[in-house]
C-alpha cells in the first residue's frame, strides 16, 4: 500500500523533550529547530499543558509512567523514545508507554527528521486502525439487532434473504448504517408499523 | 603578521561532473587570491587540495586526509552522494564542509554550510513559473540517485497539487547515455514541459536527443515544450552547445547579473563558492579562537541562518538564448527552507533583486 507521507505540517509544530538537561537534548533541539519545530525541554514530569504538543520525545532510560498526564499507550500525539540502554526491560517499558518510534542516544547530527516522519505515520496508522476496530466492534455488538429486524421483516411473508435485502435498501435510503436501520425497525414495532422506504 | 589558515579543497577535476567541480574550484581560488592579496585582511588561506576524480569512494578518505592537517574547513563536493559520504568524517574529526551547489534539501547538518539553493529557492519557483506559462502536464527525468529522486518526488507533489499530471518519470544511472527510451516516452506522451534532473553526460546526451526531436516535430520545440533544470548553469553550456538553446533554469545568479557580492562570475557555482570562502574569512577574522562551526557562527551571522546553515539567495528564472542565459524573471530573495516547513513567501514576480 502506498501511503503518502504527511510532511508539510511540521513547520511551527511543538516538540517536548522529556529528558534531564544533557548534550543529547542540545543535539536534538538543534536538529528539531533546523527542521522548523518549536522545542521545549522538560524534566521530570509533563503537566497538562503537554496535551497541546505535537510530538513528545521521552527518556527511555530514566522514564516511568507517572511522568505523563495520560494513561500508558494513550498519548494524544506521537511519542519517540530516546534509548540509551538497550536493556529489554527498558524497551518493554517504552513500548508500553506508547513509543511510535525511537532514537538511540547519544543523538548526533541527524536522524530527527526521519524519526518525526516515522512516528507521525505510525501514530496516524494506529489511530486509523483504532477507529476502524471501534466501528467494527460496535457493529458486531449490533448483530443481535440485525437478526431481530430481519426476523420481523421476514414474518410478513418474505424469505430471510428478501428481508435482509429490504433492510439494506432501507439503510441506503435513510443514509444510515445497516445496524442503525435494524435498530429503527426493531424500535418501530413488531409488525405493521415498519416504515417502508420510498 | 597575518594568520595562515589551511583551507581544504575537495573537488573532482575529472569524471562525469568535472565541469561543475572546476567552476566551484575557480570561485574558491578567486576568493582565496583576493583575500590573500588584500592588505586589510588578517589571514592568508593556504589551500590543501585533494581530487577524488569522480570516484565516490575517495571522498571520505580524502576529506579525512585534509582534516588531519591543520585544516578545519573544507570547500567541496558536487553530488549529494559525495556530501553524505563526507559528513560522518566531518563529525568524527570536527570539520566543516562548505557546500556550494544546488541540492535537494532535507538536510541541515551541524557540520555543513549550504551556500547554493535548495528546493524552495529553485524547484518551487521554477514550477510556479512554468505551470502558468506552459501547462500542467509534466515529464520527469533524473539521474539515479538522491538528487533526481527527491527533485522528482517534489515535482510530482507540486504538479499533482496544481491539478496537473505526471506523464512519465524515468532515471538513468550516473554516466549512462541511454536516453532513447525517455525520448520515445516524451514523443508519445506529448507533455507541456520536461524537468531534467540528469547530471553530466546523461544530461548532455538527453538535451542533444531532445533537440533532434524538436527539429523533427515542432510540438517539441523549446518554445512549446521547454526543458527545465535546477542544476544546469553556464559551467555546462560549453558541453551542451546548441542543444541548450531554450532551456529554462532557476538559480541564484546568472552570468553578468549585477549585485552579487564580489562582482561578476562565470556561473552560480563559481559565485556561490566565492561567497562561501569570503564569508568563512569574515567569520574567522571575527572569531579567530572559535571551536567548531556553531561557535564560529554565534553572534556573527550575516548571510548564514544559524538554525539551518542555509543562506538567503536571489531567485532568478532564466532561459538559454544564443549561448547564454537571459533572465526572464526576478522572484525576489528567499531564505533557504531545507525542510519546506516555513510558510512560503509569495514573492511578487517582478520584484527586483536588492543587495
Amino acid at each position: 500500500m502506498k501511503r503518502p507521507l504527511r510532511i508539510h505540517n511540521l513547520g511551527g509544530a511543538k516538540a517536548l523533550i522529556l529528558h534531564r538537561p544533557h548534550p543529547t537534548v542540545q543535539a536534538l533541539t538543534r536538529q528539531l529547530t533546523a527542521i522548523g519545530l518549536n522545542v521545549e525541554q522538560i524534566w521530570p514530569c509533563l503537566d497538562a499543558s503537554a496535551l497541546g504538543a505535537d510530538f513528545v520525545f521521552f527518556d527511555a532510560d530514566m522514564g516511568h509512567d507517572d511522568q505523563f498526564p495520560w494513561s500508558p499507550g494513550a498519548s494524544p500525539m506521537p511519542m519517540i523514545a530516546l534509548i540509551g540502554s538497550e536493556a529489554p526491560g527498558r524497551i518493554e517499558w517504552s513500548l508500553e508507554a506508547g513509543a511510535h518510534a525511537q532514537m538511540l542516544k547519544p543523538v548526533g547530527d541527524n536522524g530527527a527528521y526521519a524519526t518525526l516522519l516515522v512516528a507521525r505515520a505510525a501514530f496516524d496508522a494506529q489511530a486509523a486502525l483504532s477507529d476502524e476496530i471501534a466501528g467494527l466492534r460496535r457493529r458486531l455488538g449490533e448483530r443481535q439487532t440485525v437478526i431481530r429486524a430481519v426476523t420481523l421483516l421476514a414474518a410478513r411473508g418474505e424469505t430471510e434473504a428478501e428481508a435482509y435485502d429490504r433492510l439494506r435498501q432501507m439503510a441506503m435510503a435513510w443514509r444510515i448504517t445497516l445496524e442503525e436501520a435494524a435498530a429503527r425497525v426493531v424500535a418501530a414495532g413488531k409488525d405493521t408499523n415498519v416504515p417502508r422506504h420510498g | 603578521m597575518k594568520r595562515r589558515v589551511a583551507l581544504g579543497l575537495l573537488y573532482s577535476r575529472s569524471g562525469s561532473y568535472a565541469l561543475i567541480g572546476e567552476a566551484c574550484r575557480a570561485g574558491a581560488l578567486s576568493a582565496i587570491a583576493q583575500i590573500n592579496a588584500d592588505p586589510e585582511s588578517h589571514l592568508i588561506f593556504e589551500p590543501v587540495e585533494r581530487d577524488p576524480a569522480g570516484n565516490i569512494d575517495l571522498y571520505a578518505p580524502l576529506c579525512a586526509e585534509i582534516l588531519q592537517t591543520t585544516a578545519q574547513h573544507v570547500i567541496g563536493c558536487v553530488t549529494s552522494w559525495s556530501r553524505k559520504e563526507v559528513i560522518p568524517v566531518l563529525e568524527k574529526l570536527g570539520g566543516t564542509l562548505w557546500y556550494s551547489v544546488p541540492y535537494e534539501g532535507f538536510e541541515a547538518s551541524d557540520h555543513v554550510v549550504y551556500t547554493h539553493a535548495c528546493p524552495n529557492q529553485h524547484l518551487l519557483p521554477l514550477l510556479d513559473w512554468a505551470i502558468p506559462a506552459h501547462g500542467r502536464r509534466a515529464y520527469l527525468t533524473g539521474s539515479n540517485y538522491i538528487w533526481g529522486w527527491e527533485m522528482n518526488r517534489l515535482a510530482r507533489d507540486i504538479v499533482q497539487t496544481a491539478g496537473g499530471q505526471i506523464l512519465g518519470e524515468r532515471y538513468l544511472p550516473i554516466g549512462s547515455t541511454d536516453v532513447s527510451r525517455m525520448i520515445e516516452e516524451i514523443r508519445a506522451s506529448r507533455p507541456d514541459f520536461i524537468l531534467n534532473s540528469l547530471i553530466g553526460p546523461s544530461s548532455y546526451e538527453f538535451m542533444a536527443a531532445y533537440r533532434a526531436l524538436g527539429v523533427q516535430d515542432k510540438a517539441f520545440h523549446p518554445s512549446r515544450c521547454p526543458v527545465l533544470s535546477c542544476n544546469v548553469t553556464e559551467a555546462e553550456l560549453p558541453a551542451l552547445g546548441d542543444c541548450a538553446e531554450g532551456l529554462i533554469a532557476a538559480g541564484p545568479y546568472f552570468r553578468g547579473q549585477q549585485g552579487w557580492p564580489g562582482g561578476t562570475f562565470g556561473s552560480s557555482h563559481e559565485a556561490a563558492t566565492f561567497v562561501a570562502v569570503r564569508e568563512l574569512a569574515r567569520l574567522l577574522a571575527r572569531r579567530p579562537q572559535a571551536k567548531g562551526l556553531a561557535d564560529l557562527l554565534s553572534g556573527a551571522c550575516d548571510i548564514i541562518d544559524p538554525d539551518t546553515h542555509h543562506t538567503e539567495l536571489p531567485v532568478l528564472i532564466a532561459r538559454v538564448e544564443q549561448g547564454s542565459f537571459r533572465v526572464l524573471q526576478h522572484r525576489g530573495t528567499l531564505a533557504g527552507d531545507p525542510y519546506l516547513t516555513r510558510p512560503r513567501a509569495r514573492t511578487a514576480p517582478q520584484l527586483r533583486v536588492v543587495q
